[in-house]
């Protein structure tokens, strides 16, 4: 099943670009090639230069001569297309992307012997269905985290405890209704959330998996997100136009990332957050290998950094996000601690659905709406259709 | 001088080395300069940008397979029946009343500053007026938008400020409207107003400005010396001598409108304008062939402008 | 009643007086030029009358109605432009009845009445054409017939000519004299030209420094002016200076003396030495030098000729010796 899944993702670039010898692993990691370049997320690979205390290179380059360059990169499509265009040893890839990069044979397999610290990274990431495929390691677990309900202390006495106050009409404890001060996440992936949520409430759907959805099942999400959208005035899309509109907009209760709560609560802004019953939808990204990297040893250097040093610690507390080491977030090698990560969403993994592309050739139902429709269908949602 | 020293000193110019007698043959063939000296801008033009434009415009008639998401390298027009869908047709005919209403809008608050500008403005003024036209290009475009952000929100300095003036009744009311109105002026199709009619409204100023400084004063005063009042001069004068720079300007902020993805996505009610479809079937969901049919739409509706323009004889004063 | 009057009339621009204190009256059915160098307020006394001026202080009133508070377009007199000023967007048959179809009048009315005005003024036919497909001159006739198609009780004409060569503006001083003559309007035309002012005028105003320094016919004005202003600028008359006058006729003041009334002499009263000659055709230009003042003769053909270097005695019949008052 996962190998149909897979090629139906394959999209027409990788035809030509599947390359000859890619499945060789590597047995031994030798001298560093003494450069790396990755391709990243805004905010992954930070060497000082935006805020000082947060620096995960400058220690890697001296300890290896491996002197690392970042291409930051906007969407999963666009790192697909950069790896695509070769060039570049590491990227850190979400789950949609890392599955199209494994089956478009972009990415090596890794050879988990190689990163002494492999052992400490979550056991529930070490196969993760998003970077181990057919038995093969494909990366190395960066960084996760759940999209929570952030909410306004000053609207909610108690935290609420369901999505409902985001996808219905409700009269808030401060007596106000909710409508018009409630945001929802400004791209299709978000119709997951409303299955999730039906996947909770109205059982009698049958909805095994909110990224696989019938005909039906996408039909009864998008009618709830129809009724969302008299409740929101604004979807939002960038992280700091939220934070804006919960700082000047009077938002009462959002989908968010833990990112936007921590800012917001350094500002002393009154939010909180929290994983409702239904659970929620989450991301996770591995930094995985160009199969036609040069400098592998390098990128094999910096794979074990990345698990064994101050950065998942530092960029757990930097980015919002909870590290794939556990450890990190108690041993004190970085900022993070217990409490930090608990509020990132640590506990509530197992109440997480990770992200991943819909596909039309589903593995738990068979035939789904595949995420084309989505996009059309959600930007017709928000249109008023 | 003599003959013989005249010929002598002619060869000496013809041996004078290869500028030189570039120089001469260029000065003789005129035709010959004007190539070269076109030549790299039109190649740039055609291959660059007509090439691309192409390649857009093809990739507008293939279409999408539905079942895996590859696009489909056959001549079709499903594609463009695709746009005719509600949602679709809702996005091309919200991007277009916005971009007209935009440019009467414009039009009718630049005119009156064209006008002071061109007529009155002298010295020192003119400096400071052009200053203060031309400021708001030099900030970045995103710093504005962020700017109006803050000044519409539902606790921004629009409010602040018609709450020190009791007037925030006024607002709630406007707000409450259906189709204008919306939770604050910052989610409401009034703010993309707003801010689409601020963000352009140096490029209608100026051309109009450019139209009535070529209008002499005295085709004005003719005008009333023949016993037209103000209204009617304007009307019948300052208007259609005006109308050249007008649509110039109107061709600015209606096509910039219809191009626009920014704006709407941070002033407004999150519904998509074409540039956000655009860039949401490209980057997000990889339809190109419907983002291309999207991004074809504002050329053809800028084609039936200009037409219809030309038919109004928008340019017969030019 | 005059078609035109001014009482004690002023237009200051700041600290500027363009026109300073100006009275007259222009009588109805009058060629009346207004002349002067640039900057001397002519210009500014038409659009006072036309109204695209106010002024500061007096009174303009036409046909004995104060217009001090009617805007142009309720006034019943019509300008030609120096510009012409020419709608380009309309074509030449709706320029011409731009006034009547303001008016109110129907197309086809207004459009047989612009082309009656443009026959009048030899344009019949180039209804269709715009403004740009026009000559100099012929653009000039249009704005004439735009003007005249109204049929206003005072045509102003603010240096009309202007733009136009040599032979074009002499033909067309004939064509506005005779117009002008048929239509029997109130004419009032600005000039910088005394030519021009002097050959199409019933009467002539001179001005200078907004003020107006002589009016009076073009005999006046040529033979008789009444300062050395008005003698230097209209008839390029000689001017001889308060001192030499005394010296000569025994009065007190400046005089003028025409050139062509000059005559060689050997015992003439002024000892003159000659700096220059030039052949014209029919007479001889000689220029002198008597006294510090400079001098100049026209002599006829047939007239015996000095030499350059030479000096010579210089006499004038008594008559031909106009004295006139200091100053201006």
């Amino acid at each position: 099943m996962r190998q149909t899944f897979i090629t139906a993702v394959v999209s027409s670039i990788t035809a030509a670009a599947v390359a000859t010898g890619a499945t060789a692993q590597m047995t031994a990691v030798g001298e560093g090639e003494g450069a790396l370049s990755i391709v990243a997320w805004a905010g992954y690979i930070e060497r000082g230069e935006t805020d000082k205390s947060f620096d995960w290179v400058t220690k890697f380059e001296e300890a290896t001569g491996c002197m690392v360059s970042v291409k930051t990169a906007n969407t999963s499509d666009e790192m697909v297309a950069l790896m695509n265009e070769g060039g570049f040893d590491l990227v850190t890839a979400s789950g949609d992307a890392s599955l199209r990069m494994i089956a478009g044979k972009r990415v090596q397999p890794i050879n988990i012997d190689l990163i002494p610290s492999w052992n400490t990274v979550d056991d529930r990431l070490k196969e993760a269905p998003w970077h181990y495929v057919d038995g093969t390691h494909y990366g190395t677990p960066y960084m996760w985290g759940p999209n929570v309900l952030m909410y306004n202390t000053e609207a909610f006495a108690e935290a609420p405890t369901s999505w409902s106050v985001v996808f219905e009409e409700t009269t808030l404890s401060d007596g106000q209704s909710n409508k018009g001060r409630v945001q929802a996440y400004d791209g299709p992936i978000h119709i997951a959330d409303a299955a999730n949520y039906l996947m909770f409430h109205k059982p009698e759907l049958g909805i095994k998996d909110p990224y696989e959805l019938t005909p039906d099942q996408y039909a009864a999400a998008l009618d709830l997100l129809r009724g969302q959208r008299e409740l929101v005035s604004r979807y939002w899309h960038d992280a700091f136009i939220q934070i804006d509109d919960f700082k000047n907009e009077g938002m009462a209760a959002s989908g968010s990332w833990p990112f936007q709560v921590n800012l917001l609560k350094a500002d002393n802004v009154p939010v909180a957050s929290v994983i409702p019953e239904e659970g929620a939808t989450g991301w996770a990204d591995t930094t995985m290998l160009h199969v036609d990297s040069e400098h592998p040893n390098c990128a094999y250097k910096w794979m074990e950094h990345q698990l064994s040093s101050n950065l998942q610690s530092d960029l757990s507390v930097w980015f919002g996000a909870v590290p794939s080491v556990p450890a990190a977030c108690t041993d004190g090698r970085g900022m993070q601690n217990q409490e930090g990560c608990d509020a990132n969403g640590l506990a509530q993994f197992d109440k997480i659905k990770f992200w991943k592309t819909p596909v039309a050739n589903c593995e738990s139902q068979g035939e789904c709406v595949p995420y084309y429709r989505w996009v059309s269908d959600y930007i017709g949602v928000i249109g008023g259709r | 001088m003599s003959m013989a020293q005249t010929s002598d000193s002619f060869s000496q110019t013809r041996s004078e080395g290869i500028g030189t007698r570039l120089s001469d043959t260029l000065w003789r063939r005129p035709g010959l300069l004007l190539i070269l000296l076109l030549l790299p801008p039109v190649l740039w033009l055609g291959i660059i940008y007509l090439g691309s434009l192409f390649a857009l415009l093809l990739q507008s008639f293939f279409s999408i397979d539905h079942f895996t998401g590859l696009v489909n390298y056959e001549f079709t027009l499903k594609t463009y029946a695709e746009l005719f869908t509600p949602a679709n047709f809702d996005i091309i005919l919200r991007t277009v009343t916005m971009a007209a209403i935009c440019t009467l809008a414009s039009a009718v608050i630049a005119f009156p500053i064209a006008y002071y500008a061109a007529r009155y403005a002298r010295g020192r003024w003119r400096a400071v007026f052009y200053l203060g036209i031309m400021m708001p290009l030099w900030s970045s475009y995103l710093v504005k938008i962020y700017a109006w952000k803050l000044i519409l929100a539902k606790e921004g300095i629009l409010t602040w400020a018609l709450e020190g003036l009791h007037l925030n009744w006024l607002l709630d009311a406007y707000l409450s409207l259906p189709v204008v109105g919306g939770n604050s002026l910052s989610v409401s199709p009034t703010g993309t107003f707003i801010v689409f009619v601020y963000v352009w409204m140096p490029f209608m100023i100026l051309p109009i400005q450019a139209a009535l400084e070529r209008v002499p004063p005295s085709m004005l005063e003719a005008s009333g010396d023949l016993g037209a009042r103000p209204a009617q001069t304007f009307r019948h004068v300052l208007f259609p001598l005006a109308l050249p720079g007008i649509v110039a300007g109107s061709i600015f902020t209606f096509s910039l409108t219809l191009g626009d993805y920014i704006i709407p996505q941070i002033i407004g009610t999150s519904r998509l304008f074409i540039g956000q479809a655009v860039y949401q079937h490209q980057g997000i969901a990889g339809n190109i062939p419907l983002a291309a049919a999207f991004a074809v739409v504002p050329i053809v509706i800028m084609g039936f402008y200009l037409w219809g323009a030309k038919r109004m004889g928008a340019f017969n004063a030019l | 009643m005059s078609a035109v009057s001014f009482a004690n009339v002023s237009r200051h621009f700041g600290a500027v007086k363009a026109v300073d204190g100006v009275s007259l009256a222009i009588a109805e059915g009058e060629f009346f030029a207004m002349l002067g160098p640039s900057g001397s307020g002519k210009t500014t006394c038409l659009r006072l009358i036309a109204g695209f001026e106010r002024p500061t202080s007096g009174d303009i009133r036409i046909f004995g109605e104060s217009v001090a508070d009617l805007p142009p377009y309720k006034r019943h007199v019509n300008t030609v432009f120096q510009d012409y000023a020419l709608f380009p967007h309309l074509n030449v048959i709706d320029n011409v009845a731009y006034g009547l179809m303001i008016a109110g009048q129907g197309r086809k009315q207004r459009h047989a009445a612009a082309e009656e005005a443009l026959e009048m003024v030899r344009l019949g036919g180039y209804g269709t054409r715009k403004p740009s497909e026009l000559s100099g001159g012929q653009r000039q006739r249009v704005a004439l017939a735009r003007a005249l198609v109204n049929k206003p009780r005072v045509l102003l004409l603010d240096e009309p000519l202007g733009a136009l060569d040599l032979k074009l503006r002499e033909q067309m001083q004939e064509e506005l004299k005779g117009l002008q003559r048929q239509l029997g309007i109130t004419f009032v035309f600005v000039t910088h030209d005394q030519g021009e002012a002097l050959s199409m005028a019933d009467r002539v105003a001179v001005f200078n420094d907004g003020k107006i320094i002589q009016v009076g016919g073009p005999e006046d004005i040529y033979f008789r002016p009444e300062v050395p202003f008005v003698a230097d600028f209209v008839g390029s008359s000689n001017v001889l200076p308060e001192a030499l006058v005394a010296r000569l006729t025994g009065e007190r003041c400046p005089a003028a003396i025409r050139p062509e009334r000059l005559r060689l002499a050997s015992d003439g009263p002024l000892k003159a030495r000659v700096t220059g000659l030039s052949f014209l055709g029919l007479t001889t230009r000689v220029s002198f030098e008597a006294e510090g003042t400079r001098l100049t003769a026209l002599l006829p053909q047939d007239a015996p000729r000095p030499v350059e270097g030479e000096t010579v005695g210089l006499t004038w019949a008594a008559d031909d010796l106009h004295l006139m008052r200091a100053g201006a």
